[in-house]
């Protein structure tokens, strides 16, 4: 079997006149987009580099953000429209989570509700980000089969819609969380604003898994059963409902190895706790991030010309 | 203009897997039990070894039987399906006009589906809304245009699809089959549009079965049988020659181009799509 590419598009001087007729600014440049990229050369032989297709991938992207913008706002408005409530759902919903949550939990552990509630919301927040984001986006380049076959669409578009979405709703999340823990007496301090930082990471973090496991999907149809337990079970490793002080001191240095307990505990330090997280508390979120990042890439620069065939 | 489309020695080949939703369960169970994992595929060549270019000013006709790779070249040009063998170079602004309507979310109004249509071809809320007004105008959809789709008529759904998709001049224009849509009134309507668009665009490739519009739209006609370009040339001896030698069909009575043929040729040439079956 061989390979085609796509070469990067290059950008000259014929744009779209017409457009640029009616009044438009400079946004009729990102025109190009899926539909017509103005000078476009796909061959059989692939001799990509892996840079030149990671910069392909990002101007591709850059094209179709008003896309991925729309349906991203599509996808929350149908989620939300057909209830009374609306998007106070989003408000709502992992509230009443957390409430449920925290009246089992801080029971099991004898923990005082109140701080022990914050506790479990700040932590719940970044790991169900995470797994509504990697479930909802294994599905999403087999779910969007349709599109794919109809009209030129970058293979991560996908996937990263529904990573934004879980994102959008991520934010509302954390709306409620401000004000959840202001209420029951957490004083937060400046380091709440470290949580852009921290969530731009582990956005990063969980779209590449994402990204990984809807081209997997396409090869292994059966996947999203076995993530689906795979990731229930990952659940209870990090210690979201529990406090880490359950765990035996003799293992409580695997979780420098644990990514996403790492990720709960950057939220908890900066919004809880009111301070800088440390850099040992970095490393591994960083470490992990790039690995599963640059995987995800190889895995879709390896198999984009193929992908297409197996829907 | 010097846009221009490329195509070098493509292949474009299928592989059409007996086993549709592979699962990692099987694979593992075959690992385990030492069988052969291969799955029973079977490879055909939707395009073979394809040489084509059609340079500025050309208004190309696609002409072939069902399956004969028309619709899959499009798709090639636009860049859904990557040849395994040979190149593909496009200069210019690709506008498909392949299956209009694709990416409508029918749980949205029509006005929003306008807005998101427009995004995936490329343009900006901005552009959109500057564009929104002549769309429904055009689609004649006014008083409903803010009704969820899913209450639409096709042929609602139909208008409302070819206002978005023709709204602009593209350069490179792709057409497949998308002459007919909703009322006579409209369809008069969408006629006109199209001519315009084809008149406007720097290079328009046609894949139609009807050709009575190949004859009327082209310069050039290529005919593709089994993947292969078989003919290539002036628009009414490549009609003569796929109702010959491909089609089985007797040749259609030269007329004047103004003039909508025949009923005859006109039925013979809706029949074409049932007529052979290969």
């Amino acid at each position: 079997m061989t390979k085609a590419t796509i070469d990067q598009p290059k950008i000259s001087g014929v744009t779209e006149a017409s457009l640029r007729a009616s009044g438009q600014d400079a946004e009729s440049e990102a025109l190009s987009a899926i539909a017509g990229q103005l000078e476009r050369t796909i061959q059989s032989s692939s001799g990509e580099s892996f840079i030149s297709f990671a910069k392909r991938t990002l101007l591709e992207l850059t094209n179709i953000k008003f896309a991925l913008a729309s349906f991203v706002v599509n996808n929350l408005r149908r989620r939300y429209r057909r209830s009374v409530l609306g998007f106070a759902w989003s408000l709502l919903n992992p509230i009443m989570t957390m409430c449920v949550m925290t009246a089992v939990f801080s029971m099991l552990f004898h923990q005082d509700p109140r701080s022990f509630g914050v506790y479990v919301f700040t932590g719940l927040l970044p790991w169900s980000f995470f797994n509504d984001s990697v479930l909802a986006g294994s599905g999403s380049i087999t779910g969007a089969e349709s599109f794919l076959k109809k009209v030129y669409i970058p293979k991560l578009f996908f996937p990263l819609v529904t990573v934004s979405t879980e994102g959008a709703n991520f934010a509302f999340s954390f709306v409620a969380l401000v004000l959840l823990s202001t209420i029951l007496g957490t004083q937060l301090s400046w380091s709440i604003f470290l949580v852009v930082p921290i969530f731009a990471l582990l956005f990063l973090f969980s779209f590449s898994c994402a990204l990984f496991f809807s081209i997997a999907t396409v090869y292994f149809r059966d996947l999203a059963h076995i993530l689906r337990v795979g990731l229930g079970a990952l659940f209870y490793t990090v210690p979201i409902v529990y406090p880490t002080t359950v765990v035996p001191e003799r293992f409580q240095y695997l979780y420098a190895f644990h990514p996403i307990s790492r990720f709960a505990e950057l939220f908890r330090i900066s919004v809880c706790e009111g301070k800088t997280p440390g850099l040992e508390v970095w490393i591994a979120p960083i470490v992990a991030t790039v690995l599963v990042f640059v995987i995800a890439l190889y895995t879709l620069k390896k198999t984009e010309r193929d992908i297409i065939f197996r829907l | 203009m010097d846009s221009f489309i490329q195509i070098d020695d493509a292949t474009l080949r299928f592989r059409i897997y007996r086993n549709r939703t592979p699962a990692l369960k099987e694979s593992v169970i075959a690992a385990l039990t030492k069988k052969s994992t291969a799955d029973p595929v079977l490879e055909f060549d939707a395009l073979k070894n394809l040489n084509l270019r059609i340079s500025g000013g050309e208004r190309l006709g696609v002409i072939g039987l069902n399956g004969a790779g028309k619709s899959t070249l499009l798709k090639m040009i636009v860049g859904i399906y990557p040849p395994q063998k040979g190149s593909v170079h496009v200069k210019g602004k690709v506008t498909p006009l392949i299956e209009l309507g694709t990416g409508f979310d029918h749980e949205l109004s029509g006005r929003e589906n306008i807005y998101l249509n427009g995004a995936l071809l490329g343009r900006s809320f901005k552009q959109m809304r500057s564009l929104e007004a002549e769309i429904i105008d055009f689609s004649g959809l006014e008083e409903k245009i803010d009704m969820p789709i899913k209450y639409y008529s096709s042929g609602m759904l139909g208008r409302l699809a070819f206002s978005i998709g023709t709204i602009i001049e593209p350069e490179i224009l792709l057409v497949d089959e998308v002459f007919s849509t909703g009322d006579a009134q409209f369809v008069n309507k969408a006629k006109d549009r199209m001519h315009h668009m084809i008149t406007k665009s720097s290079i328009v490739v046609i894949v139609s079965h009807s050709m009575e519009h190949i004859i009327q739209f082209c310069n050039r006609v290529v005919v593709l049988h089994k993947g292969e370009v078989v003919a290539s040339g002036d628009p009414q001896d490549m009609c003569d020659y796929y109702h010959l030698n491909i089609a089985g069909l007797p040749v259609m009575p030269r007329q004047p181009k103004e003039e909508t043929s025949s009923p005859v040729a006109a039925a013979a040439a809706a029949a074409i799509p049932i007529a052979v079956p290969h």
